[in-house]
């Protein structure tokens, strides 16, 4: 069951285009996030969704009902936001009481729930404190326990950890999932942090120029990007300049590499392949493109080797594992072999070669 | 040897940086007894004048524990205009807070969350009045009421939209610095999404969170008010500092008492909302 749907809506600012007709449908229960650079529209979405921006066009529906022209305070929709949002004037406990009284729940009841929420983000014990003398990290949890309370039909989540630091980031996603997977709250998530939506979603929307570019599981839009923009966004991306050979091969300086990602494209177009790391491999010679070792980075499990390719003149980054990787030595002569499977292919402009 | 001289030397320079440091704090410290005895000697003066009952000639180091008396502004306090002065003083400071506040907090609100680029026009207008000269503007109100609305004039209370206008570079300012201490976007915007109206918005996160930017206001306000003469004098109100005035032209040992009870009551305010809004006034910065 479907439980927020953006049907069509169009939003600009003066000449500015921030949504392009986004069409974009959450099943109940399911968190979906929203990832994209700046300014490509994902904030706008959300505050749409809250009811803090009116759509120039189309519609907004939470489980059936049209909340298109309904006030955000008549909506019911729990949001965290990005700057920390507590009332300086409340406590932890009157925080994430506000929204009951609003809706004039009896005490008793205040009570019990505020309680609940308090112990769903584990700070019982900081009830009596004020937003000043919390970590920024428990001002966020305070906030998605007030945001809770309300039983909102659909969380909103406006880059709630941004403002945090890498560990405490870390540990407040894995804290949200958790959260939301237990209460099984559909959840829109508004992130320009790659790993953090790979990491927490059921579903990513990565969003380029107020458009949907794709929508899909967090393998499928890093294993099958639908575009190079999703693919250059999403991950690391080594570029190549290649020529189609025909609907299952390119070639890479001379060497073929198969692949589908030319299917469609005419033959002799030239492109540029797009290949993750990781399906580069340090090969036996002859097997792919010969080049020197110019860094390695030793990531604990894994290591990143850059190669200065000869034909090509290009610096590409190969993921290698196993200890035999570990021993590669800068200047080092290696051969670069490419699995095409994965890879896509984006037409050179005219401008851009 | 080589040490001894270099001990001697790390001592002559530790030496020559205490002097120069001592020397470096006596420049402010000289400004601020300057400054000091500047204030604090009219004020010394004041009150010898006013509370002892010598003969001014007189008043010199050798009497200075002689005959101190509240006299003068027992007094003051007995003249028949002494209460009704002060009470519409009080009762034009109050009306004057409540329709400036109710002016510039919504104004502040509005400007900063949907004009951002507003407010620089703002803070022009509301200085306007620094630069024009109290007489300038009642003369001009006067020109105009006096033949279409002389009702208006006639109503004591034609001070209060003076007064608005008077205290507003002083309160404007106070209540944008207020806004700005504070992120009332995010604020304004968590508080309707968890169900609150504007009102209530306003009501129980904005004020609250604003409350020692909005007393201080209130203060500044209070103050000019009950400070004011040219306007009052202009119109012929007798508000307390017209009182305090005329009184000193007839008995100036109990004007200046009066100047002195004026002074030590806006102070001992000024104190006692400093004391209760300093604890709210820490809840609204954030430390991590």
């Amino acid at each position: 069951m479907t439980a927020l749907i953006y049907g069509a809506v169009r939003k600009t600012f003066g000449t500015n285009v921030a949504l392009e007709g986004l069409d974009l449908a959450l099943t109940t229960g399911e968190l979906v996030s929203l990832l994209g650079p700046s300014g490509c529209g994902k904030t706008t979405a959300l505050r749409i969704a809250a009811g803090f921006e009116r759509a120039d066009s189309g519609t907004i529906t939470v489980a059936g009902k049209d909340i298109t022209n309904l006030a955000p305070h008549k909506r019911n929709m729990g949001m965290v936001f990005q700057g920390y949002s507590l009332f300086p004037n409340l406590t932890v406990e009157g925080n994430v009481e506000y929204g009951l009284r609003t809706r004039k729940v009896p005490a008793e009841e205040r009570r019990r729930r505020v309680g609940e929420m308090l112990e769903l983000v584990q700070l019982s014990t900081m009830a009596k404190r004020y937003a000043h003398q919390l970590s920024g990290g428990q001002q966020q949890r305070v906030a998605l326990a007030r945001a809770l309370a309300i039983k909102p039909e659909v969380l909103l989540l406006d880059e709630p950890l941004s403002a945090l630091d890498a560990k405490v980031r870390a540990t407040l996603r894995d804290e949200i999932r958790r959260i939301q997977t237990e209460l099984g709250i559909t959840t829109l998530f508004v992130t320009h942090d790659q790993e953090e939506a790979l990491a927490i979603s059921d579903r990513v929307g990565v969003m380029s120029d107020g458009k949907l570019e794709q929508l899909g599981a967090p393998t499928e839009i890093y294993r099958h990007p639908a575009s190079a923009f999703v693919a250059r966004f999403v991950g690391s991306m080594n570029q190549l300049p290649a020529s189609v050979l025909g609907p299952d091969a390119v070639q890479v300086a001379g060497m073929t590499v198969a692949t589908t990602a030319g299917a469609g494209l005419a033959t002799n177009q030239q492109v540029r392949l797009l290949v993750r790391p990781e399906d580069l491999a340090l090969v036996e010679e002859n097997a792919g493109l010969p080049g020197s070792v110019t860094a390695t980075t030793f990531q604990g499990t894994s290591t990143i080797v850059a190669v200065r390719l000869d034909a090509l003149d290009a610096l590409v980054s190969v993921h290698t594992r196993g200890a035999s990787a570990a021993a590669i030595t800068l200047g080092e002569r290696v051969v670069v072999g490419i699995d095409g499977t994965r890879a896509v292919c984006e037409i050179v402009t005219e401008d851009a070669a | 040897m080589a040490t001894s001289m270099s001990m001697s030397t790390s001592t002559s320079s530790g030496r020559s940086e205490k002097r120069r440091r001592r020397l470096g704090r006596l420049g402010p410290n000289l400004v601020l007894i300057t400054a000091a005895v500047f204030f604090i000697a009219p004020l010394v003066s004041m009150t010898r004048f006013a509370f002892q009952t010598i003969p001014m000639v007189k008043l010199g180091w050798s009497t200075l524990f002689d005959r101190w008396s509240l006299k003068s502004l027992t007094e003051a306090f007995k003249e028949p205009f002494f209460w009704p002065t002060l009470a519409l003083s009080l009762k034009l400071a109050a009306g004057t807070v409540f329709i400036t506040l109710a002016l510039l907090i919504p104004t502040g609100l509005y400007v900063h969350l949907r004009l951002p680029k507003a407010r620089g026009l703002v803070e022009f207008l509301t200085v306007l009045p620094y630069v024009v000269p109290p007489i300038a503007l009642v003369a001009g109100v006067a020109a105009f009421f006096r033949p279409n609305a002389r009702w208006f004039l006639n109503s004591n209370y034609s001070l209060v939209p003076l007064y608005v206008v008077m205290a507003l570079p002083f309160t404007y300012r106070s209540i944008d610095a207020g806004i700005r201490a504070i992120d009332v976007r995010t604020l304004v915007d968590a508080s309707r999404s968890l169900g609150a109206s504007w009102p209530a918005t306003l009501r129980r996160v904005l004020l609250p969170n604003m409350s020692a930017s909005i007393i201080a206001s209130a203060f500044l306000t209070a103050t000019v008010v009950l400070g004011e003469f040219t306007i009052a004098r202009t119109l012929a109100k007798n508000t307390f500092p017209i009182f305090s005035f005329d009184y000193f032209g007839r008995k100036a040992q109990g004007g200046i008492s009066l100047a002195l009870f004026t002074l030590v009551g806006t102070t001992a305010l000024l104190g006692f909302f400093t004391l209760v809004t300093r604890g709210k006034a820490r809840r609204q910065v954030t430390r991590f």
